[in-house]
């Protein structure tokens, strides 16, 4: 068990992991809970701190995330981030997909003039994209046919999307 | 105040304590279920509660996000029955916003706002009962809700007011001693390394003096931090506990 500034050992033996800090050449911990050494084969022993309640996470640059649209414009579309990887959050967090990143082509510059408070986001690699769709019908689900077109099994309309594909070991019931 | 010695001459204040003795410290954490993080504590017969939300996205003004840290947003209030003569403005007012600043300066000193880009942590402190050292108590409090809400810190931030009188110095001033007249110094420490968070003063002393009491403060400082060690450990164990 530690506490918020502890001083748990030197930085030659171990390597950092969550929950710690370095100063001076001594790692010392920076949450309050247990202390957890992993021992990962031949390098050095990783220590972090973990707590039982996790600690929030936050998008990172590079991370894969799940987001509910929210309303679209015809430059971009505006999000609101819910899960990061296969956590869920606990407050949501406002993102914006630009209509450039959607797909790997068209990729246009943007002016400086554009404010950027919010996370960026895109969907411009195979696996990514649109995963839940309604049609405008309404209720069911639609069906992805191809990369590009999702189909209603009602009304048997198709519209564009970019879909994503996703791999089954993510595929989840 | 004619009659109301601060320091009589056995070495004893006005509420029966030695020069360098604290209020006794009671405290709880994870008072609410709702807040991320939250604390209760008394320090004598003041007393405080801290509650703590975040890191979460920048609500409001988004360009006070940067683009490398967390902003902490705090906010000081005490409550109407705080004080002898029910207060008629909570918050809003120039002491409030003094001290939500410098709770804000301290801990920016403490907490690893790196690890949080452009998101926003919120400390809300509010004094329900108000005996002196509220500053103190307000950052005590504030310490405990952080650890509990699981935020990364440097280390505990620990303060205290000290006054001087009668070429000693008192830790941990009661409202009649800080309104008596006393030179109150409030200075909030990071005890493990100690390092000086921030350093508040607005009375006179002399410069001579300044040294012993910077010294007293710390080592009150450090008497609080024990305490504060104890009520963290022991809130883990009961945590475990409870898991298991």
């Amino acid at each position: 068990m530690c506490v918020s500034g502890d001083k748990l050992c030197s930085v030659e033996d171990c390597i950092l992991g969550t929950g710690v800090y370095l100063r001076h050449g001594y790692i010392y911990s920076s949450l309050a809970g247990y202390v957890l050494k992993k021992n990962e084969g031949e390098q050095l022993p990783v220590i972090s701190v973990v707590r039982e309640t996790e600690v929030q996470l936050l998008p990172d640059v590079g991370a894969i995330v799940t987001c509910k649209v929210t309303s679209i414009n015809s430059r971009f579309a505006k999000v609101h981030i819910l899960y990061v990887g296969s956590t869920p959050l606990k407050d949501l967090f406002r993102g914006t997909i630009r209509k450039e990143d959607v797909r790997a082509t068209e990729k246009d510059k943007i002016s400086l003039g554009d404010v950027q408070s919010n996370y960026l986001l895109t969907t411009a690699e195979n696996e990514l994209g649109v995963v839940v769709a309604h049609s405008d019908a309404g209720e069911p689900q639609m069906v992805p046919i191809s990369w590009c077109e999702m189909q209603c099994p009602q009304t048997h309309t198709k519209e564009f999307r970019k879909v994503a594909r996703v791999q089954p070991e993510y595929l989840e019931a | 105040m004619a009659g109301l010695e601060l320091l009589s001459d056995q070495g004893y204040r006005l509420d029966g304590r030695k020069a360098t003795e604290l209020r006794k410290v009671q405290a709880r954490m994870g008072v609410f279920a709702q807040a991320d993080g939250s604390a209760y504590l008394e320090q004598g017969n003041t007393k405080a509660l801290a509650v703590v939300y975040g890191p979460h996205e920048i609500r409001g003004a988004r360009s006070r996000a940067l683009h490398d840290r967390a902003i902490i947003n705090c906010q000081y209030s005490m409550a109407t029955f705080s004080t002898a003569e029910r207060k008629r403005r909570p918050h809003g007012d120039r002491k409030s916003t003094e001290m939500s600043l410098h709770l804000k300066q301290t801990f920016e000193a403490a907490v690893l706002t790196q690890l949080y880009p452009r998101s926003q942590i919120d400390i809300y402190v509010k004094i329900l009962q108000s005996d002196g050292g509220n500053y103190s108590v307000c950052v005590n409090a504030a310490t405990l809700a952080v650890i509990d809400a699981g935020i990364p810190m440097r280390d505990y931030v620990c303060a205290c007011t000290v006054g001087f009188v009668d070429e000693t110095s008192l830790a941990d001033l009661c409202y009649a001693e800080e309104s008596g007249g006393v030179s109150s110094l409030a200075l909030s420490l990071l005890p493990r390394g100690g390092q000086i968070a921030l350093v508040q003063m607005d009375a006179r002393l002399h410069q001579d003096h300044l040294d012993t009491l910077i010294e007293a403060a710390m080592t009150a400082c450090k008497g609080v931090s024990k305490v504060l060690d104890q009520v963290v450990r022991q809130h883990l164990q009961e945590g475990s506990t409870l898991r298991e």
